[in-house]
């Protein structure tokens, strides 16, 4: 009897393993990729909602800061007092407040200090390199010149009172870079607290100690003594977050984890010498006493400006910067609804703007300026400011408003570094032996990049307020992978921000740690928080969700925690909540896990239905036994000439000379009969259309060599010279995470010729030899590179070419040699 | 924040200090970049040749030929810079195999490719290779606090060696 399935040879689809349970365990390799989350995420709360959503209970804190504050240029120290007030939001009672003192980071005998390793690595800060065999131990000069720097400097904050307002004293204890203050009345839910705290602190010298601020001298600028470069950040005490997830956050500051900071208004008066320029996080209030009224006209006037107006030219600055003042002057600042406080003041900053007119109802009009000495120079006139507004313009449109008054880049001795408002960029123009100020493309690029970069900090982690102690790649990672946006819609030809294929190198290498690591115990910070979340965000938008879900969700999670607290995993809910795509399997595989893709294509079979019509089938295999290559003692016993039994008594024959096995009779008709009569109506009408169509079909076996899953992507090409593309999601994987075979059906007439995995290099696949079925030779970088030497216009050297001369008929043919 | 880079070159100065029997060679760092580069030892099978290729940042490249090349080093535009460069790489790229006997690098080229400069060298493969050790010093006679990252590729398991802290040689085995 004919079995009623129809058989299709050589298929079968191998079960490797059985386990669905849990990821690991003792029966079985089975591996469940696709495992959900849940029980690894923090339970969903009122906080917090299991959608990623601020729960309906949502709440945090408050502070809200007045600070008056003086900078001492001679003894490049701040001596300031400030009122804070603190807003108890959450349902609990506080006995006491942690608040910050990140000065403290610089005494000799903070964590920080006492933990940095001789020669270790992930250190900020001047280099160190112990002995080994064959090189003495190296110590920098910028290790020398910072240890001496903190000996010949009365570092950290000088604390002087922290009162009540009666002006009691509060019990206050420091703990490294912490400081408990203790409540006389205990704080309840919805209650506020306010006291005062008078303080002072040396300035850090930036280049001396790597911060991020610090002062910046010039020693050979006009003014005798020379001139300074004022940044101030973190750079007043301030309070430590309380939140629903961590109580307090009052981890030591030992360098690397940056900040965890809570939301307030902020009125500050800072008094500096008399012709210096501020730049500061918020709007100013009073610039009639420390502007000129040019200056008010040239702001003015930048408001509708097309192009960047200076409200202090060059002229101006270098004339300034000739001479300094006994007198001072304040300014004022107010910032509402910020998470922390910077500012920068000297004597030699030259000042641009231009009003950004974003429109709606938030803030309609921003101000966008750039502050810089001479050193910035060009550089710093043409593209800074322009570089401010391309990223308000990127930026809000994948989030929000662009919800403060000004977005200031300031340029110092800090190579990068964000605050609310406020940014800090370091890329400078180079002083030539002519008097000129020339820059380098890489440099050009890097201004660009860096401005960008930190201004688009302003959203991510300035207003979406995620912790930076805890995880550098929810501010870094999101920040770095919108830049890269910026920056490729500002010129495509300059390479910006991360392709899947840049990030190979670093996923298969052995020794990293998962994205989800504590900001001060992440291995390679650049590759770990800055370039891989960056590279998965870029796939999860052009590849696996597409921009229309990916941007919708983004948006979603932007607009959610603007002004809020969220944590990895109010981002990991919400971008899959709102997109309605499962990616528990991939925050799994990029976010938690240090596995890599690799997919390898290792076999495509070609298979044909069987017809069950014996007068085809036995055909076909009669056919297929004389395609098979003739025997070579056959051929050669024929060509020697041999003369075959058969052929030497041809009188003796029988039935089996006249028919071979592939014979068919009526007894496999009967069966062929009975089995149709046997089918039901729809199947028999499924066989015959089958029959008629005698399609191909194919089965591709994959494996998974990097542990990542991933979708695949295929680039199928046809005999007939056309291309298909195939896009099979990563679900595929589900059961069998280390293979998977996959049917591909085509029409007769639709011949496939060979396949490629991944074609556009888009999944960060770190091996492409194993793509190509039939395989490839894909030549290594250095093949290619012998290979294009030869052929590609760059590699001519035009420069040199361009001096020669047109040769008339009467030179000599002496250019035979000249072949490359 | 921006992994920190400065544009101020300054000259190398060598220092050094006696210290009672401890030396400390002493180097003038102004340019302190998170600097890092990645490169690929490659068994290829198909050329018989051990190739090496050293991805470095086009910026990090900057700046290191004006320090030790000069100001008008450009590492973009001049293709006399980028020979220099490949051959500094050169001298302080070593591959030493089993018996501890120096394998013969030839240079092969550098190329820029967008924010990437790829310096390229290769070998024959020796017959016998049980382990292999590299020295990995570019940049890092500069900046202490540079690290340069290798995937040893094509022989067994994809090996990862790391050039930061005090590393000068490392060794690996390879599985037969």
């Amino acid at each position: 009897m004919f079995n009623k399935l129809i058989t299709i040879a050589v298929l079968s689809f191998a079960a490797i393993g059985s386990a669905n349970a849990a990821i690991s365990q003792t029966k079985g390799d089975f591996e469940d990729k696709f495992r959900q989350l849940d029980e690894s995420l923090p339970t969903p709360n009122v906080y917090r909602n299991a959608a990623g959503e601020p729960g309906h209970a949502y709440w945090q804190q408050q502070v809200d800061y007045k600070i008056k504050a003086k900078l001492d240029e001679e003894k490049r120290r701040i001596e300031a007092s400030q009122d804070i007030t603190y807003h108890n939001n959450s349902p609990d009672t506080l006995k006491y407040l942690w608040v910050q003192l990140d000065q403290n980071k610089f005494r000799n005998d903070s964590m920080s200090a006492m933990t940095t390793t001789f020669g270790g690595i992930g250190n900020r800060g001047p280099a160190t390199s112990t002995a080994s065999s064959s090189k003495p131990a190296q110590l920098s000069l910028g290790a020398l010149r910072r240890q001496q720097f903190t000996d010949d400097n009365v570092l950290g904050y000088d604390i002087q009172s922290v009162k009540d307002t009666k002006g009691k004293s509060l019990k206050h204890t420091i703990v490294g870079t912490n400081m408990r203050i203790d409540l006389p009345v205990h704080l309840k839910p919805g209650k506020k607290v306010e006291f005062s705290i008078d303080y002072a602190f040396n300035i850090v010298e930036e280049d001396a100690v790597s911060a991020r601020s610090g002062y910046e001298h010039f020693p050979d600028d006009e003014r005798k003594g020379g001139n300074d470069i004022f940044l101030l950040a973190q750079w007043f005490p301030r309070l430590h977050a309380y939140t629903d997830y961590e109580a307090w956050t009052n981890k030591e500051f030992i360098g690397r984890g940056e900040f965890t900071l809570e939301f307030g208004n902020y009125d500050v008066e800072l008094t500096v010498p008399a012709d210096h320029i501020v730049s500061s996080t918020g709007a100013l209030q009073n610039p009639k006493s420390v502007l000129t009224a040019t200056q008010r006209k040239r702001l003015k006037e930048a408001e509708k400006a097309d192009r960047i107006v200076f409200v202090v030219t060059e002229e101006e600055a270098l004339e300034n910067e000739k001479e300094g003042t006994n007198k001072s002057k304040t300014w004022k600042f107010r910032a509402e609804n910020v998470r922390d406080f910077a500012w920068a003041s000297s004597r030699k900053f030259m000042w641009d703007a231009r009003g950004h007119q974003q429109g709606g109802n938030d803030q309609p009009l921003v101000m966008a300026m750039s502050f810089y000495p001479k050193e910035g120079g060009d550089l710093w006139k043409k593209y800074s400011t322009e570089a401010v507004i391309q990223t308000l313009q990127v930026y809000s449109r994948f989030s929000f408003d662009y919800p403060y008054p000004v977005a200031q880049s300031v340029n110092g001795p800090v190579g990068g570094m964000e605050y609310p408002m406020i940014t800090f960029n370091g890329p400078r123009t180079e002083l030539q032996d002519d008097g000129s100020r020339t820059y380098s493309q890489a440099e050009k690029r890097f201004l660009i990049g860096v401005v960008i970069h930190e201004v688009g900090h302003i959203y991510f982690p300035m207003v979406v307020n995620s912790d930076e102690r805890q995880w550098t790649w929810m501010d870094e990672g999101l920040n770095s992978f919108l830049d890269g946006i910026a920056g490729r819609e500002w010129d495509p030809t300059i390479p910006w921000g991360v392709e899947p294929r840049d990030i190979v190198s670093y996923m298969k290498s052995s020794n990293q740690v998962p994205i989800m690591t504590q900001s001060d115990s992440v291995l390679r910070l650049g590759p770990n928080a800055y370039g891989k979340p960056a590279v998965a965000l870029n796939i999860l938008r052009e590849t696996l969700l597409g921009r229309e879900l990916f941007d919708f969700a983004f948006k979603e999670y932007a607009q959610r925690w603007k002004y809020k607290r969220p944590t990895p995993s109010d981002f990991f809910r919400t971008m899959e909540e709102a997109s309605g795509v499962d990616l528990d399997w991939f925050w799994r595989g990029w976010f938690y896990s240090t596995d890599h893709v690799d997919i390898s294509l290792d076999k495509i079979s070609k298979l044909r239905l069987d017809t069950k019509d014996p007068d085809i089938d036995f055909n076909r295999l009669r056919q297929e036994e004389l395609d098979k290559p003739m025997s070579l003692t056959d051929e050669r016993n024929k060509a020697e000439g041999k003369k075959l039994w058969v052929e030497r008594f041809p009188d003796i024959t029988d039935f089996y000379d006249e028919n071979d096995r592939f014979t068919v009779t009526n007894k496999e008709r009967n069966k062929y009969n009975k089995f149709l009569k046997d089918l039901k109506p729809w199947e028999k009408a499924a066989l015959e259309r089958a029959v008629k169509e005698d399609k191909n079909y194919y089965v591709l076996e994959f494996s998974n060599k990097g542990g990542l899953v991933m979708p695949i992507i295929l680039e199928l090409t046809f005999a007939d010279g056309t291309k298909e593309n195939q896009y099979i999601p990563a679900e595929i994987w589900r059961r069998t995470p280390k293979a998977v075979n996959k049917m591909i059906i085509t029409d007769k007439n639709k011949e496939l010729l060979s396949v490629t995995v991944d074609p556009r290099w888009e999944t960060a696949d770190v091996n492409v030899d194993n793509n190509h079925y039939p395989r490839q030779i894909i030549p290594s970088r250095i093949e290619a590179y012998k290979k294009k030497k030869s052929t590609k216009k760059v590699s001519r050297d035009i420069m040199q070419d361009i001096k020669t001369e047109l040769k008339t008929d009467d030179d000599e043919d002496d250019d035979q040699d000249n072949n490359e | 924040m921006m992994m920190k880079m400065t544009t101020k070159t300054t000259m190398n100065k060598i220092v050094v200090l006696t210290i009672g029997t401890l030396l400390f060679a002493a180097f003038s760092v102004s340019a302190h970049q998170q600097k890092t580069a990645i490169s690929t030892v490659l068994f290829n099978a198909r050329t018989e040749n051990i190739e090496i290729m050293h991805r470095f940042r086009v910026h990090d490249a900057e700046h290191a030929v004006k320090e030790i090349f000069g100001k008008d080093a450009d590492i973009i535009d001049s293709k006399e810079t980028q020979k220099q460069f490949g051959d500094y790489v050169n001298q302080r790229f070593n591959l030493f195999a089993s018996d501890e006997q120096p394998l013969p690098l030839k240079m092969v080229g550098v190329e820029l490719d967008g924010k990437f400069l790829w310096v390229y060298q290769e070998t024959t493969q020796p017959t016998k290779l049980v382990n292999m050790t590299i020295r990995h010093n570019a940049l890092r006679d500069l900046w202490p606090q540079q690290i340069n990252t290798i995937n040893v590729e094509g022989k067994g398991k994809l090996q990862t060696l790391t050039f930061s802290d005090s590393v000068e040689l490392l060794t690996l085995t390879f599985e037969h």
